[in-house]
């Protein structure tokens, strides 16, 4: 695959020329600022506004407590009001606030954890050396390996459906398996082998044909 | 660059919570400066810190007035619209976190189950598999042939637009790479390889043989799976009740 972008390179910071490299970058730098800002909040406890005006003179902003608290700060000379009510508001929010950074956490760890799994499948999945010639792409191969690996899939799919079944069968087995001598206290779990929460037409309507892989 | 991961927490160490504060806020004032640059836009960012009365601010006193009077000469809908605080900035970061950690873990699952299918085409046991597994391997499956039939029309259709005549009976001589075939040949290998299990069987057998060392000799095409008295052992179990 070409690359697309040229990656991370040494910038010179004047204005950008192409339109489209100018609006992409000020959107992921936009991003990355408000999140630097959003840190620096959290670890330090600072007050933070920053307004910042798109391409299209749009206005994004971001602020801690609030923008519009910042700015009335800004503007009145700096008193930061104490009331008891204000207070305890303030109590909430960082209360808020330490969760959400938790929970960011949490999700930023798991997907961390999933790509380096991706990785680590990858790297199992290299069809290696020519040697496993069926796992190569299907525009590389001629048609009698086509055809030999044709064969060979409809015969691992018919094993499948049979497994399917077999599980099935157990699955039924084991809810009939209960002591008839007991006394039925409620309504008796239904025991009919033909129950038709097992039919077997089931099997064939387990996204085979559905198309409902991967959910 | 840092080398450890910081924790996402205020931090309580006085004197490390100070150094950082120093740290962060000279880099995040370059952020915007370059930020302004680059994309050629106006901002400003005013920062408040626990040690000192007066705001840090960028780009000057001055330039923060003028955008702030911008900002306020602009509709209060359009001045609203896109701004954030913690709260809610941190709940949109959660949530496209949440959508990418999706996204990666299904693709993790396509790429595990395309492991166990080809495992499964070597012959490889499906016992170990629950009816989740076996359900996903049942669509990859389909999707594989699917593509299989595609590329077998394709090639169908070239080698009626080439008109190519094949040759002798390359295929009935033991198949070499690359050989074009004609439509007719094409449809009798099609049916030779559907007709009935029994003699399908027979056919992937004549691809086992043990004897064979697991090299790749000049024939390429000769080594579907099976390498080894082992697999073949697993083959037999899975294909031969």
């Amino acid at each position: 695959m070409a690359r697309q972008s040229k990656g991370r390179r040494k910038l010179d910071i004047v204005k950008i020329t192409k339109e489209s490299n100018l609006l992409v970058t000020f959107s992921k730098r936009r991003y990355g600022v408000f999140k630097k800002a959003s840190e620096l909040a959290t670890l330090c406890g600072a007050e933070i506004a920053i307004i910042v005006f798109s391409p299209s003179m749009k206005v994004f902003s971001f602020g801690h407590p609030s923008v519009e608290t910042v700015i009335d700060r800004f503007f009145s000379g700096n008193s930061t009001q104490t009331s008891g009510v204000l207070q305890l508001a303030k109590i909430h929010r960082n209360a808020r606030v330490r969760d959400l950074n938790l929970q960011l956490t949490q999700v930023t760890t798991q997907l961390d954890e999933e790509k380096k799994r991706g990785e680590e499948l990858d790297q199992g999945n290299k069809a290696g050396d020519g040697y496993r010639w069926w796992e190569s792409p299907v525009e590389e191969l001629d048609l009698p390996k086509l055809e030999h690996l044709k064969a060979s899939f409809e015969m691992l799919r018919e094993n499948v459906t049979k497994r399917v079944e077999e599980l099935l069968i157990q699955t039924t087995n084991h809810t009939q398996f209960y002591n008839p001598n007991s006394a039925p206290v409620n309504e008796a779990l239904p025991t009919d082998p033909n129950n038709d929460v097992f039919d077997e037409s089931l099997v064939y309507n387990l996204g085979f044909q559905n198309g409902n892989g991967f959910f | 660059m840092t080398r450890k991961k910081v924790k996402l927490a205020y931090i309580t160490n006085d004197s490390a919570r100070k150094a950082t504060y120093k740290k962060r806020k000279k880099g995040l004032m370059k952020k915007v400066s370059e930020l302004s640059t680059l994309c050629g836009i106006d901002a400003c960012a005013i920062i408040y810190s626990p040690y000192d009365s007066q705001p840090e601010v960028w780009p000057s006193p001055l330039g923060v007035q003028r955008v702030l009077a911008q900002f306020r000469n602009m509709p209060e809908m359009d001045q609203s619209k896109k701004m954030v605080n913690q709260e809610s900035f941190l709940r949109q970061r959660i949530t496209k976190a949440n959508e990418q950690l999706k996204k990666q873990r299904k693709e993790n699952r396509e790429k595990e189950m395309t492991q166990v299918m080809f495992q499964g085409l070597i012959g490889k046991s499906l016992n170990s598999l629950n009816m989740m597994d076996l359900n996903d391997l049942g669509w990859l499956i389909d999707q594989n042939l699917k593509e299989i039939h595609k590329r077998v029309e394709t090639l169908n259709k070239e080698a009626n637009n080439s008109q190519v005549v094949a040759a002798a009976a390359t295929y009935g001589a033991g198949p070499s790479v690359e050989v074009k075939i004609s439509p007719e040949q094409a449809e009798r290998q099609a049916f030779e390889v559907n007709i009935d299990a029994m003699q399908r069987q027979q056919w992937l057998m004549d691809w086992i043989n043990p004897q064979e060392p697991m090299g790749f000799g000049g024939d390429e095409v000769n080594n579907l799976p099976f390498g080894d008295a082992n697999h073949n052992a697993l083959w037999s179990s899975a294909f031969f009740p």
